[in-house]
């Protein structure tokens, strides 16, 4: 999933001054997960918001909805019928779902409530942590399920670098030990031999450099 | 007693609560068109029970209180919220929720925005949760939302979060009074009572609304 965080009030509320008819469109999807902008969090922010220009006197419009997904074109088709009544919408997607309202509506600004983070999980209620850079050549299957580039603090695709102490990352001793995980799976697997293998530099060439990356399906397309 | 939209009796667990929350003048309205139970001969004339000064003047200040209380909480059934309505009338709405952990910090927000100058939570005291962790999470909600409404300028003591005691539990009356008195202390909410605007000001032109360019 994709993980967000809200940004900080003051910041929204400067993007959104100049606007006087105000959606604030929220996300069913990953953001909801990690409660950044799903349902309730719109209405939280709705409500502020309101809340907000209710003190400095300000007659402005403010009505929230959330889609189910803001990713998709079939779901934000469903603000055809209303869009016409605001002059900016304020969006709790993601970056990918900000871009795709904005390139629907491409006539109103659409603005980003959120700053999004990265690929990651849900480790546990109100934790979530990345494990996946997206780098498009996925190694997972020769480290035991543990991806160095993701998860280890220093990206090292050949064996520890010696500092971990207690399972726990020398940079960051909140972050357990990528290569710890790596062999200890490795080892539960009989698969230890798979770090005899020499890795070398990771070709970045499939995450980055190439401009956006797509993938078509012709088998999905109408 | 409050009927909401869909006519479910908010003593009803979770859903009930706040699917529509109508702005302050049709909530009056509500109140002053329902019925009242004959518990008000019941009414204790107790000086004790009797509102204290604080509340008197936070009444006669016209400032509300909304308050979400756990249904665990003793003397806290709906003969009794509805005694105590009659009592405070615009001053104290009250609100049970099934478990404080069912508190979303929307509601707070919500009664905030439409109608409240204060809303505060009463939940079980410690270790005393049927649900185990309910009335923590509460707390932790509380305390968001308070860090929230700070963000646009409101006191953080508008919101609030009380566990009764373990060993001495109060009933709802009694909490209820001890919020008035605690809330009656803070300015009437700047997002209901707007400061009126001098003669000759004029709002300033700043509609940056965007033309439609298309048919």
């Amino acid at each position: 999933m994709i993980t967000a965080e809200r940004k900080p009030m003051d910041e929204i509320r400067a993007m959104i001054a100049p606007y006087k008819k105000l959606l604030v469109l929220g996300c069913g999807s990953c953001v909801a997960e990690c409660a950044a902008g799903g349902e309730k969090e719109t209405g939280m922010l709705a409500s502020t918001l309101r809340m907000a220009n209710k003190m400095e006197g300000k007659e402005v419009l403010i009505q929230e909805k959330t889609l189910d997904r803001q990713c998709v074109k079939d779901f934000v088709i469903l603000l055809d019928d209303v869009i016409d009544r605001y002059d900016a919408v304020l969006s709790l997607g993601c970056g990918a779902g900000v871009q795709a309202v904005a390139e629907m509506f491409s006539e109103i600004p659409v603005l980003p409530a959120l700053n999004t983070e990265f690929l990651g999980e849900t480790r546990d209620q109100g934790l979530w942590v990345e494990n996946c850079l997206g780098c498009g050549d996925c190694m997972l299957d020769d480290f035991g399920g543990v991806c160095p580039l993701a998860r280890c603090s220093k990206q090292l695709l050949n064996g520890p670098c010696g500092g971990s102490k207690d399972g726990k990352c020398e940079i960051n001793p909140e972050v357990p030990c990528a290569w710890q995980a790596i062999i200890d799976r490795l080892d539960r697997f009989g698969s230890l031999d798979r770090l005899e293998r020499i890795y070398p530099p990771k070709d970045w060439s499939r995450k980055q450099g190439g401009g956006p990356r797509r993938i078509r399906r012709e088998d999905q397309q109408r | 007693m409050l009927i909401l939209d869909n006519g479910v009796c908010p003593s009803q667990q979770g859903k009930a609560l706040f699917l529509s929350l109508k702005t302050r003048a049709s909530v009056r309205a509500r109140f002053q068109n329902r019925e009242l139970p004959s518990m008000e001969s019941r009414m204790s004339s107790d000086p004790k029970e009797q509102a204290g000064p604080k509340t008197r003047a936070a009444r006669e200040k016209k400032r509300t209180l909304a308050l979400f209380y756990c249904q665990n909480t003793p003397e806290s059934d709906e003969a009794h919220r509805q005694a105590l309505e009659k009592r405070y009338a615009s001053t104290l709405k009250l609100f049970p929720i099934a478990c404080s952990g069912r508190l979303d910090p929307l509601h707070l927000l919500k009664a905030l925005e439409e109608f409240a100058d204060a809303a505060y939570v009463v939940a079980c005291p410690e270790g005393a949760c049927r649900y185990f962790e309910g009335n923590l999470r509460a707390r932790k909600r509380v305390e968001r939302t308070a860090e929230t409404i700070s963000q646009i300028g409101l006191e953080k003591e508008r919101v609030g979060l009380i566990a009764n005691s373990k060993e001495n539990p109060k009933p709802l009356a009694t909490l209820a009074e001890e919020i008035l008195d605690r809330t009656g202390l803070l300015r009437p909410s700047p997002v209901l009572h707007r400061p009126k605007r001098g003669r000759g000001t004029k709002e300033k032109k700043d509609d940056h609304s965007r033309k439609k360019t298309h048919g």
